[in-house]
């Protein structure tokens, strides 16, 4: 048995598409490209569900440590889709909270890939490190991530605003060089 | 009763309750100015990430070539270097996000978005004044 879910995302596409659940595995199929994601069942690891712009996102953790996220989900499908990870992969789906306070401080985390920036031990954002195209600590106390024009590269069109770059000021940054976290997922 | 846990001089201040307070606008991944929660809304990655007036200090548009640069700059330790520091920090130890800059090919648009965030500034900086004298 097939489920399937409408108006669904993949990535920072600007493309709507439908995405299903068997017990096979995954799928999200654009409306307009025709264009495929499959994620097979014996590759899905884990699942995560955490509010994003485009509602909610969906992403899914694979066996070789790359990870698909779909947005688009509706706060009353989280019941279907965790109880369909649950019986297809046996896999729990979990939340991550969001970040809304409107503040622009708190605690820059590395989680593999990505950089994830948490308020109130909340998420905020995350950035996937492979994006950045340079970074530059200018003086002692900023670091500067500038990211690579994605609307002219191989990941296609991106639907929306341009971040271009992003400062962080980062008081103590040379005495308080934290461990990476790779293993928080 | 909060008072205990703000810094010297520090107010506390939020966007949102909760993800259902998010403007439905927030689904064009776009810059948003949500004027009611005095709130610019920022499109990170996917992500529709809030910042309070209160966080921002300024913001500024350039163009270059096709595109147009819409610069924010936000409130930091550290900037008033010489000067009395006369904006407080809850924590001022923490990872602050400096400035952040979008391009768009949409120069209309970014002029507008300056102009709306430089006026919530305006109104903002107008009711903290307001409330010194009060005090005073």
């Amino acid at each position: 048995m097939t489920t399937q879910f409408d108006k669904i995302y993949h990535g920072l596409s600007p493309e709507v598409g439908k995405f299903r659940v068997a017990s096979s595995g995954m799928g999200w199929k654009g409306i307009d490209s025709g264009n495929v994601v499959t994620l097979e069942a014996s590759k899905v690891k884990w699942a995560q569900w955490i509010r994003v712009a485009r509602n909610f996102q969906l992403r899914i953790g694979l066996s070789d440590h790359t990870k698909e996220r779909f947005d688009g989900f509706l706060r009353e499908e989280h019941d279907k889709i965790a109880q369909l990870l649950k019986n297809h992969f046996g896999i729990t789906l979990e939340t991550q909270e969001a970040a809304f306070k409107g503040w622009n401080w708190g605690v820059a985390d590395f989680r593999g890939q990505d950089l994830a920036f948490l308020v109130s031990d909340r998420t905020a954002f995350e950035l996937p490190l492979d994006n950045v195209a340079n970074s530059n600590i200018a003086g002692r106390t900023e670091v500067s991530l500038e990211f690579a024009n994605l609307a002219g590269s191989s990941k296609g069109k991106l639907a929306g605003d341009e971040m271009v770059e992003i400062r962080f000021h980062v008081p103590g940054a040379a005495s308080k060089a934290k461990d990476s976290d790779a293993g928080s997922q | 009763s909060t008072s205990g846990k703000e810094g010297k001089g520090w107010k506390k201040y939020q966007s949102y309750k909760g993800e259902g307070g998010l403007p439905d606008e927030v689904e064009r991944l776009r810059i948003f100015v949500d004027r009611k929660a005095q709130s610019v809304i920022l499109p990170i990655h996917g992500f529709a990430v809030p910042f309070h007036i209160n966080t921002i200090k300024n913001a500024s548009k350039s163009d270059e070539g096709d595109f147009t640069y819409l610069r924010i700059n936000f409130q930091t330790p550290g900037q008033l270097a010489g000067k009395k520091e006369d904006t407080p920090f809850e924590d001022p130890d923490a990872t602050f996000i400096r400035s952040v800059s979008y391009r768009s090919p949409d120069g209309h648009r970014f002029d507008n978005l300056v102009k709306q965030i430089t006026e919530l500034k305006k109104e903002a900086n107008k009711r903290e004044q307001q409330k010194k004298e009060m005090a005073d």
